[in-house]
């Protein structure tokens, strides 16, 4: 994992990416530092921060596209996959390669609020807070992008997907005052919800009949709550979104607000997609 | 012990004869074989890769898998070095299957894909530290290793060059040292001379054949001379199966007799029709035409498993008709190579 590590890391400032993904990062975030508080001169550094959120979006891909997509056109996941590594210590090595490129330029912006208090007062806790956050939230987007990229040999196919996929996070929040919130549609969303994780669990054990059968049982699950406590699937998308937006937590970092809860959300949610990028290099053998 | 997919093997023809058992009890009959397939088999969809394939290398041996563009040599091997898994059929190399102790199998093979997996932006040296380092090479080990490797490819000139600037040559040179860098005991090579000149074909030939005195090499190729010039045994593979599987001594054996001979002779046609349907030692004679005025190319089959370029030879003389050429007309070893492949696949003979 180590040497993957190493060599990835390497890569970025071989290549242009390294300096791409830290220069525009850190361009963008000094434009904000400027108009939000060197001109009007204002102590307001969590501002800044919020607006770093919207910068992810554009820069987290160009981060991730090539961390497998590079390799497979190349050729060279030959030479990963054949030797005695495992598949998750490439792909943590990977993983971690990337976010440590994203933390040093994570440090290079906390010159700004360091300037801010030489003149003024700052809140450091929640400044402090915010940077938290941040950090999380970045290892979650990176997760999704290193994700992505393990599905295509195309750079900018991977760069593009991973756009879309973290633009639509950032608008899921403004989406959910138009969604349905009746009963009924919340029980589709759980039968949706139930089936895609029966074809999940399909395409891990291969097994139709386990895989029908477990979709069965909870499809009858649901409906027997369903029948029972029908209250219960009241505004169940808007509330099931809400939990899973990964934007609306940030938000509480940045009020100086440290929840273990979301702590552990952004940790399993980066987890849980690393997971399925060992998945899908893993399958990718038996196709 | 060698033909273990005998079942498998089609019925080449009449000079070409799968050779009888008692061929392969020459060696390793004490030592187990280091590489065992067993009934592989590889399905992308519908469409079948590989089928049933089962082989075994003994330890110390360098084999060649022969076959057409697409017939499956790179499938096995990807399966073999555990870069894709088997659909069906198991490989186990020196002694661990690949499914379920894929890193003691990764670890005693080097395996060179047909392209080369490089990084561009690394220089070799880099490069073969990176290869080293992943392979498990000790820290200790690993300068000695690495120049020890350098030297045996050849590549000492360009050990700080950025691997995007090498020739296709040196490419396939830093890919063949990747392979050797942890001295594994099984070596692997897709296609390792192709795309070369023929200075370095001949270079990396010799290079393949020391390798083959002190390690197990499996090798493939669509070139059959390639596979002749390095290899002791052959496998030859076509749409997914293997059609024959022999040391080229015996490939060849089985074709040496001149059963078939295309002769010139000077003189008119009918003369020397005749002076050869006289002969009870020829079985068909047939005139193809005329290359050179005066004289007719013949085309004929002895009637046993006899050479019959003396009595012919005699014939002719006595008749005062020249023989300007005579060679065999018997399939060599590229024309075995070619029927086997290009023929349409026949059932399974169970003899």
């Amino acid at each position: 994992m180590i040497n993957v590590f190493t060599r990835e890391l390497a890569a970025f400032f071989k290549g242009i990416t390294g300096f791409v993904f830290m220069g525009i990062f850190l361009l963008i975030t000094g434009i904000f530092f400027t108009t939000d508080n060197l001109i009007p001169q204002s102590p307001d550094y969590v501002r800044v921060l919020g607006g770093i959120s919207f910068v992810f979006l554009v820069v987290v891909p160009i981060l991730t596209m090539r961390l497998f997509s590079e390799e497979r056109h190349q050729k060279t996941d030959q030479l990963l996959l054949t030797s005695p590594l495992s598949i998750t210590g490439i792909v943590l090595g990977k993983y971690l390669a990337a976010v440590a490129v994203f933390l040093t330029t994570l440090i290079f912006t906390l010159l700004y609020p360091l300037q801010l208090s030489l003149v003024g007062t700052i809140s450091v806790s929640e400044i402090g807070g915010g940077y938290v956050g941040i950090l999380l939230l970045g290892c979650a987007f990176i997760a999704i992008g290193l994700f992505v990229s393990s599905l295509t040999e195309s750079q900018v196919a991977a760069a593009v997907v991973t756009f879309g996929l973290l633009l639509s996070m950032w608008i899921l929040d403004l989406l959910q005052q138009g969604l349905p919130a009746d009963r009924i549609s919340g029980f589709v969303f759980a039968l949706l919800i139930v089936l895609a994780a029966g074809v999940f669990l399909y395409t891990t054990i291969r097994n139709l009949l386990v895989a029908a059968a477990a979709i069965a049982l909870c499809c009858g699950i649901i409906t027997v709550l369903f029948i029972l406590r029908p209250a219960g699937f009241d505004g169940l998308i808007v509330r099931v979104l809400k939990w899973f937006s990964l934007l609306s937590r940030y938000r509480d970092f940045t009020r100086g607000l440290l929840k273990l809860s979301s702590v552990v959300y952004y940790l399993s949610f980066s987890a849980a997609f690393v997971f399925l990028t060992v998945r899908s290099l893993d399958s990718r053998r038996w196709k | 012990m060698r033909l273990r997919n005998r079942g498998k093997s089609v019925d080449t023809g009449r000079n070409f004869r799968l050779p009888s058992q008692a061929a392969g009890t020459e060696c390793r009959k004490e030592d187990h074989p280091l590489i065992e397939v067993q009934r592989l088999t590889k399905r992308y969809g519908k469409h079948t890769a590989i089928e049933n394939l089962s082989f075994t290398v003994g330890k110390g041996e360098i084999v060649g898998f022969l076959g057409p563009n697409g017939a499956g040599k790179t499938t096995t091997m990807n399966i073999i070095t555990g870069y894709i898994s088997a659909s069906e059929g198991s490989a186990v190399v020196a002694g661990y299957d690949i499914l379920e102790h894929p890193r003691e199998v990764k670890r005693a093979i080097g395996y060179l894909p047909e392209a080369p997996p490089l990084y561009p932006d690394m220089t070799v040296e880099e490069y073969l530290s990176f290869a080293a380092r992943i392979k498990g090479v000790e820290r200790g080990n690993r300068r000695g290793k690495l120049d020890s490797v350098v030297d045996r490819v050849r590549i000492n000139d360009v050990r700080g060059r950025l691997i995007k600037n090498l020739s296709k040559g040196y490419r396939q040179r830093v890919g063949l040292a990747q392979a050797l860098i942890a001295d594994p005991e099984v070596l692997i090579l897709d296609e390792p001379t192709i795309g070369l000149d023929p200075k370095q074909i001949v270079e990396i030939r010799n290079l393949m054949r020391d390798l083959g005195r002190e390690r197990t090499v499996i090798l493939s190729s669509h070139i059959l001379p390639e596979v002749t010039a390095v290899c002791r045994r052959v496998l030859i593979i076509n749409q997914g199966r293997i059609v024959a599987e022999d040391t080229i001594d015996n490939l060849s054996a089985g074709l040496s007799g001149p059963r078939r001979l295309n002769v010139r002779v000077a003189g008119g046609e009918h003369d020397v029709l005749a002076v050869c349907r006289a002969l009870p030692a020829v079985k068909t004679v047939k005139c193809t035409g005329s290359l050179e005025a005066g004289t007719v190319e013949l085309y004929i089959e002895a009637a046993e498993d006899r050479d019959i370029r003396k009595i012919l030879f005699r014939s002719f003389a006595e008749r005062d008709l020249p023989i300007l050429m005579m060679r065999s007309a018997d399939a060599n070893l590229e024309d075995v190579f070619l029927r086997l492949t290009t023929e349409e696949r026949r059932e399974p003979n169970h003899d």
